[in-house]
């Protein structure tokens, strides 16, 4: 008799953490991304850490700017056409992402080049052409150098110019996210392959916020 | 009792293989490491700007060692640009080696595969013609 009421009571207990269990991930996977980077209050409001404005020339010449994307959310990454190391696998993982939401206009792709003497306009788009991708979906931009690398920071990706690194220059492989006030929400490793479905994920997540009142 | 632990550490070995899904677990890893980063983990390339291992047709074998051992380069040019395509040389890789990592790239990427005799991996590397 007094097991059984042991017994009970276990499996009403076990009952219960479950159901918080599923409550509490299904909770979670509703909430809103983070907003990644370092917050200040200003008037008792927070102030997100937000990517600077840019302008850039496209592989077609076009002056893309954050203006131009604030009605997109939008990866970014920073590469060099000539780059031995990293880059090929990070075109990869962003191919990936390019072919998720290749049917959604509401998503636009950038890789910023951190080599811009030699990745001139020509050069990204014979780059982008031999990609075979969609040159209004995903820009390769061009611009100058020492901006690009403060730039990178605001992305929290570190690009430096380095004699010693392969191909002349170092540069983390991130993957970013960026919400449609040019607040980054989320980001992935671009040289880890599993890393690619989360971050699809949450760019749907992401898309879900940014467009819930249009 | 010994002769039991001896059977079980047989079995679990034998089992731990046959769950291996490539026989080539040398040429995998090498394939990793030395390949994968360019011609990518499923062996599919990068669009036009890294080739692709994937093929319905037998492969060149000597012709992969000299390209493996000397390496590659071209150029894809259009009207007011070029871009460089250059794969570098592993030169210090055995001939037992370049073997597992060409068997390992056909056992999982083209069906037509035929496995390469170390010998014949010899064979070619002495034929090639940029290693000379």
């Amino acid at each position: 008799m007094d097991l059984k009421y042991h017994e009970m009571k276990l499996w009403f207990f076990l009952g219960i953490s479950g159901i918080m269990l599923i409550y509490g991930c299904k909770n979670s996977s509703d909430d809103k991304l983070p907003y990644l980077g370092h917050k200040t209050m200003v008037d008792g409001q927070p102030v997100y850490h937000k990517i600077r404005p840019y302008r850039y020339l496209n592989q077609d010449s076009i002056w893309i700017s954050d203006d131009t994307l604030k009605n997109y959310v939008y990866v970014a990454d920073f590469f060099f056409t000539s780059c031995p190391s990293i880059c090929p696998k990070v075109m990869k993982e962003m191919t990936r992402i390019y072919e998720a939401f290749k049917d959604e206009p509401r998503v636009k792709l950038l890789s910023f080049t951190i080599d811009p003497v030699r990745d001139n306009v020509p050069r990204l788009k014979l780059y982008a052409d031999n990609l075979g991708i969609n040159h209004d979906k995903w820009y390769f931009l061009t611009g100058e150098k020492e901006f690009t690398f403060e730039l990178a920071n605001d992305f929290f990706v570190v690009a430096l110019e380095d004699p010693e690194a392969p191909g002349g220059f170092d540069h983390s492989g991130k993957i970013i996210l960026v919400d449609r006030e040019g607040h980054v929400r989320s980001f992935s490793e671009g040289t880890d392959a599993s890393q690619t479905p989360r971050l699809i994920e949450d760019i749907k997540k992401l898309l879900r916020e940014s467009f819930a009142n249009d | 009792m010994t002769k039991k632990i001896f059977f079980a550490i047989i079995l679990s070995a034998l089992l731990y293989y046959s769950c291996e899904n490539t026989p080539y677990v040398q040429g995998q890893f090498l394939y990793e490491n030395k390949c994968a980063n360019c011609h990518q983990s499923n062996g599919e390339g990068l669009g036009n700007l890294v080739p692709s291992l994937r093929s319905d047709k037998p492969a060149d074998i000597s012709s992969w060692v000299c390209i493996i051992t000397g390496g590659k380069k071209d150029t894809i040019a259009s009207d007011n640009s070029f871009l460089v395509r250059e794969m570098p040389a592993f030169k210090n890789l055995s001939p037992t080696e370049l073997a597992n990592i060409i068997n390992y790239v056909n056992h999982s990427f083209r069906p037509e595969f035929k496995e390469t005799t170390i010998k014949e991996i010899q064979t070619y590397v002495a034929e090639c013609v940029n290693n000379q």
